[in-house]
């Protein structure tokens, strides 16, 4: 080829230089953050694959949706790789992170009741699915997880944001208040009557708690999760 | 819980589960907090409802710890948006830096970026005057279009070359596809601060069916490159994954 094309390529760089896979693996999330920053074009993949599962879950829990849940979580991922440069380094990257995803979900709630609703075709089998591959986790992890998304996606959407964001995400009612922009008496009103409607769903639960599950043939309790809020929770004979 | 039974008194009148969980919450005036107080420690159904939404709280809580294992599919996609995002940082920091590398030729560049780089030497090649080896990607002068709707296969790095010998080798705009393709493109453009199309080109791009979609770029010569996918078969939105500029050498 051209020599002039070997002259013009920038020389193996010292410091953002190839590190072996293992070697990222091993860094933590400052580190791998300020290499992305220094334009490492590998550490930021890193960390979202770090990180995914955790935020895959703030996300499907407040849309509900997995494709909304997938484009929310793929704009914050985005806006994150672009914006690293604004991280504080006295922040946590999971914080960080996790504030950008939560923003990006309430910024495609906003949108979705601008644009009226229409609401988004169930679909069984992807719900199934978001419960996790079978292999990785056991059968009443997967068929809570499922439980408590199906029970979230029947409140509404201001309820169940203020409900993720306080009793599941741990978030304290003025932090609430401030990432969905309204007072933090909304806010305590918007739990409490969205666990008052979330009780009913997931009822069974607290019944099915301390071992009388393991009674209950796995086929009998998977059609559970919606039905049993109306029957006694205590699984269906034939 | 609420099963609105005949109240013997007024003090066994149940409280319904919004109200109980306002209590929880203080969120009641003061007399009838007080009221409210009094019954959940005189009624027992009452009682069970205010347990179980104290112990709703907790399970969520718990529930909220776990992580939830992002679907394959979704993760994939993932990586290569964050791919692609790479790249693209890659090709605008090589643009910007094109003058600077050449006065400062040892600046400090990831080495990785070097694939894109050369995306952009390429769009430079007017100034530096470096063709590169794109021929090897193609059979033919004509780059892999030769009918408007052939679709070339070709990697993101090559979509800025590629782009820049299609537009060099035609006289005016190519519009390659079929014509809901080229309607997505043409809706995708108005979204542009230049919405006059310069070249639609169905290609597979990294292996994803995609439309690359040329349009005025900010000085003459110039044309943003668009690799969009949504095009083709569902008729749009158009979702871009990745762009470049490059500059016409005989405009
Ligand atoms: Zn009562």
């Amino acid at each position: 080829m051209t020599s002039d094309i070997t002259r013009i390529g920038p020389p193996p760089s010292p410091g953002a230089g190839p590190v072996p896979p293992q070697g990222y693996e091993a860094m933590d999330d400052h580190e791998l953050l300020r290499l992305h920053v220094a334009g490492n074009p590998d550490t930021f993949g890193y960390l979202v694959k770090r990180h995914r599962d955790r935020m895959w879950a703030v996300a499907i829990r407040t849309l509900g949706e997995p494709e909304e849940a997938a484009d929310a979580l793929q704009e914050a991922f985005i806006s994150a790789f672009r914006r690293a440069d604004s991280f504080r380094g006295d922040a946590k990257v999971t914080t960080w992170l996790h504030r950008i995803v939560v923003n990006a979900c309430l910024d495609r709630i906003r949108r979705r009741q601008v644009r009226a609703a229409d609401p988004l075709p169930e679909d069984e089998d992807r719900a199934a699915e978001l419960a996790g591959p079978a292999e990785d986790d056991p059968a009443e992890v997967r068929e809570r997880r499922l439980d408590v998304l199906n029970a979230l996606k029947q409140i509404n959407v201001d309820q169940r944001s203020a409900l993720v964001l306080v009793d599941m995400e741990g978030y304290s009612i003025e932090e609430a208040a401030a990432i969905l922009g309204c007072a933090p008496g909304t806010v305590k009103s918007r739990c409490a009557r969205g666990r008052a409607k979330l009780l009913p769903l997931l009822r069974h639960w607290q019944t099915t708690r301390g071992g009388s599950a393991d009674d209950v043939p796995a086929k009998a309790r998977q059609t559970a999760p919606t039905a049993a809020a109306t029957s006694s929770g205590t699984g269906g004979t034939e | 819980m609420t099963d609105a039974g005949l109240p013997t008194s007024e003090h066994l009148e149940h409280l319904d589960t919004d109200t109980i969980a306002d209590l929880i919450e203080n969120l009641l005036p003061a007399p009838e907090a007080h009221r409210a107080r009094e019954h959940v420690k005189a009624c027992p159904d009452c009682q069970q409802t205010y347990d179980a939404l104290l112990q709703l709280t907790e399970d969520l809580a718990d529930e909220g710890r776990t992580d939830i294992p992002m679907p394959a599919d979704v993760a994939e996609h993932l990586n290569a948006v964050i791919a692609s995002e790479s790249v693209l940082r890659a090709s605008t920091v090589g643009v910007h830096s094109l003058v600077q590398l050449r006065e400062e030729p040892h600046r400090h560049l990831p080495k990785l970026l070097l694939a894109a780089a050369a995306v952009v030497v390429v769009a430079g090649a007017g100034v530096v005057g470096v063709v590169l080896a794109t021929a090897d990607h193609s059979t033919d002068g004509a780059a892999g279009i030769g009918s408007p709707t052939s679709v070339p296969s070709i990697t993101t790095e090559q979509v800025g070359p590629d782009a820049q010998r299609w537009l060099e080798g035609a006289k005016g705009p190519i519009l390659h596809g079929e014509a809901a393709e080229i309607d997505c493109a043409r809706q995708f453009a108005t979204t542009q601060p230049d919405s006059e199309l310069q070249l639609v080109q169905p290609a597979t791009v990294d292996g994803k069916r995609s439309t690359v979609i040329g349009l005025p770029g900010g000085s003459a010569g110039d044309v943003k490159v668009f690799v969009v996918t949504g095009c083709s078969g569902s008729g749009g939105p158009a979702t871009p994954f990745y762009d470049t500029t490059v500059t016409l050498r005989n405009r």
